[in-house]
């Protein structure tokens, strides 16, 4: 009988350490995700994260895709190369279009004062000839 | 004279038949939006954590290439 029991107990000692540090390791697994939480809680106070996202859900998460860009590493590629220069031609076009427009309509309102000043000299010099821009 | 009437006549006939169309368009991408956004605001961190997933993924890709 005390054989038995003996046996038993060695039997059983294998499933008892592995219970132990199954158990250990469910411990640590539970601590470090509570960590995690944790961390995880604390960075969003600290950023205000869900203030941002209520307030520009799209912007966040284009916030969110390009910081995995760079730490996926496609900062110093082709495409990110690609992308600068498109922007920067979208970029100059839009910020250099209104520069010229605005330009254009002081030349051509500087233009149309010449006009109306060079009418009204005509008029005032009545029958004398005016001379040919030539000779200006 | 009647060429304009006529092309008038079909502009407005295209119009009316497009009109609806565009608008169910329209309402349905309201609607799409409203639910997009809706998401990300109930689920922020999941969302921000599939975003930078997404972004590294393509970082990653980018990279190789």
């Amino acid at each position: 009988m005390r054989r038995m029991v003996a046996m038993e107990t060695q039997e059983q000692k294998p499933s008892n350490g592995h219970s132990e540090e199954g158990g250990w390791v469910n411990e640590s697994a539970h601590k470090a995700w509570d960590r995690t939480r944790g961390a995880v809680a604390e960075l969003k106070r600290a950023a205000a994260i869900e203030e941002r996202v209520n307030r520009n859900p799209y912007g966040s998460i284009a916030a969110a895709l390009g910081i995995g860009y760079v730490l996926g590493g496609g900062i110093f590629t082709p495409l990110t190369s690609r992308i600068v220069a498109l922007g920067l031609r979208i970029g100059i076009r839009l910020a250099v279009l209104p520069m010229l427009k605005d330009e254009i309509s002081v030349l051509a309102d500087a233009l149309g004062g010449e006009g109306e000043v060079g009418e009204a000299s005509k008029g005032r010099r009545g029958s004398k000839a005016a001379k040919p821009s030539s000779e200006r | 004279m009647e060429i304009a009437e006529q092309i008038e006549s079909t502009v407005r006939d295209v119009g009316a038949r497009v009109r609806p169309q565009l608008d169910d368009a329209k309402r349905r991408l309201t609607s799409l939006n409203g639910n997009i956004t809706g998401y990300i605001k109930e689920n922020p961190g999941r969302c921000l954590i599939g975003a930078i997933a997404i972004g590294f993924l393509v970082g990653k890709i980018a990279r190789r290439a």
